[in-house]
């Protein structure tokens, strides 16, 4: 296997995909990965299809990591292993079939439809029945994980707090009473008593990978789950 | 004037300002400036940032001290949590020079750097050596006529300027012992208040660490509890009130430091606002005849 190969698939979806690609390495002889948007998945399959004559799905993992699935479509292209990986939110609990481009993918994505629960979108028999029986309900899942972070409940609103107001402890109206009484300003001069400095502070987060770790909703400034 | 950065982390003047309150009028008597820290955020709390992401903990941290370096002051803090977890990653920032570029890295983003140049005490050391005992017993009007047990807290012992673990809890004892208590020893001293277990297991908390500190308090007598950190005093307090609901009934006062320091430095009671207190610290300062 020469690594020109291993060099050439992962350039030519760099290109191909540009900035729906997050992540491209080897992982070693033979082995390469990409991360791509899920938006992005069928776009790439359809470039391998039309590059790579020999190019085989081998299977399709998926896996639960509580709040997102996380699809891994794993490919044979002339020795070489490609995984194709995608994260998608539990919040929309849809996975769009690559079954028309590519038909072995129909039956590994019934059978994930049916372990996860999860809706696909243009597949030639989008209903569930082909490992459990038709009947087996929606909420009950053999393969679904709650939706949940890794946090314990107790320890969730410490961290939504710190990442949404700088502050892990909420003020009461009393205790802003009681500190007016006693001559004190209402609030500590946290971060979020200033938009810049809140600009800032969550900046710093969004740097890192804290608010990813815990499930951080940054539109609704909150975490996904209870 | 001594001047410091004064880090007033979270819980105290969101939940607990009778501490704050408490501590502006001992720093106003001894003459000591707390500096505000305008825009600071949780130092901060060590248990999820610090265990799920090390970057985000340091870099909240450093955002910290930075402010503290822009004023130019060492920086203080009141709680017990925020001390370990500042003076923790100012001798990390100093020493390792990877990270540091790693967390100045996210900084300078935004305008600051972390530069190593301030130093992290708890209010415990600053008042006993930048004011000294001498200057806090001539400050004392009231001595306060009661038997107390002291809790440290755990994370009064970590230390960062020499290997005595003793050295900030002796301070305290010295510090206290200047306002008139009787300090009664109990033996468990060392034994945490249970606040950090109280988030995997509710009555191992309150049964096995709570209620055995308690219990071994009033053996030897105590009337009240005085510590120097909000997370044991919220333990100590709401703790008890759980404890109830087990049929175990204790009722002891718990008092902050600097409370105990307000009140015998003649502070009337009510300007300290102890109605906030969810142990009976009013009964008791009222008991003991304190206007």
């Amino acid at each position: 296997m020469s690594v020109s190969l291993e060099n050439d698939v992962l350039n030519y979806l760099r290109d191909v995909l540009d900035g729906d690609l997050i992540e491209a390495y080897r992982q070693r002889e033979r082995r390469v990965f990409v991360r791509v948007k899920p938006a992005a998945v069928r776009r790439a399959v359809q470039a391998l299809k039309d590059r790579y004559s020999t190019l085989r799905l081998m299977t399709l993992s998926a896996v639960d990591t509580g709040l997102d699935m996380e699809y891994l479509y794993h490919f044979h292209i002339n020795g070489l292993v490609l995984t194709v990986r995608s994260v998608k939110p539990k919040e929309d609990n849809t996975l769009e079939s690559i079954a028309d481009l590519i038909p072995a993918a129909n039956f590994i994505e019934r059978e994930i439809s049916d372990l996860f629960g999860v809706k696909l979108v243009n597949h030639p028999q989008p209903e569930h029945g082909l490992i459990l029986t038709r009947d087996w309900p929606d909420d009950k899942r053999p393969l679904r994980k709650p939706f949940e972070g890794i946090l314990p409940s107790k320890a969730r609103p410490v961290a939504e707090a710190l990442i949404s107001s700088s502050c892990v402890a909420p003020i009461s109206a009393f205790v802003q009473k009681k500190r007016e009484e006693a001559g004190l300003p209402k609030s500590a001069p946290f971060a979020f008593t200033d938009e810049k400095m809140m600009r800032e502070f969550q900046g710093i987060i969004r740097d890192t990978s804290l608010s990813e770790k815990v499930g951080f909703d940054w539109e609704k400034k909150r975490l996904r789950y209870k | 004037m001594v001047r410091y950065a004064f880090f007033l982390g979270c819980q105290i003047p969101m939940r607990l300002p009778n501490i704050e309150i408490a501590s502006r009028k001992v720093f106003e008597r001894v003459g000591l400036e707390a500096v505000d820290l305008l825009g600071y955020s949780c130092c901060p709390e060590p248990v999820i940032s610090r265990l799920l992401d090390e970057t985000a903990a340091l870099a909240t941290s450093a955002r910290n001290l930075a402010m503290a370096e822009e004023l130019g002051l060492n920086m203080m803090t009141l709680c017990n949590g925020c001390y370990e977890t500042l003076a923790e990653a100012n001798e990390v920032l100093k020493h390792d020079s990877e990270r540091r570029e790693r967390i100045n890295g996210i900084l300078r983003r935004y305008g600051r750097e972390f530069r190593g140049k301030v130093d992290v005490k708890h209010v415990i050391e600053v008042l006993y050596e930048d004011i000294g005992l001498d200057r806090i017993r001539g400050q004392i009007v009231k001595p306060q006529r009661m038997r107390a047990a002291l809790h440290y807290g755990c994370h009064l012992y970590r230390e960062y300027k020499s290997p005595d673990i003793m050295r900030k809890p002796r301070m305290m004892r010295e510090i206290a012992a200047q306002t008139g208590i009787e300090i009664v020893d109990y033996g468990l001293e060392r034994l945490c208040c249970g606040y950090p277990s109280m988030q995997a297991d509710e009555e191992f908390s309150l049964k096995n660490r709570l209620l055995l500190k308690l219990s071994r308090m009033r053996e030897a007598g105590a009337d009240a509890i005085v510590t120097a950190c909000p997370a044991c005093m919220i333990q100590f307090e709401i703790g008890q009130v759980m404890l109830r609901s087990y049929g175990i009934q204790y009722n002891m006062p718990c008092l902050n430091l600097m409370e105990l320091l307000a009140l015998s430095f003649g502070v009337p009671h009510q300007e300290l606002h102890l109605e906030l207190h969810r142990s009976p610290v009013l009964q008791l300062v009222q008991k003991m005849g304190v206007k």
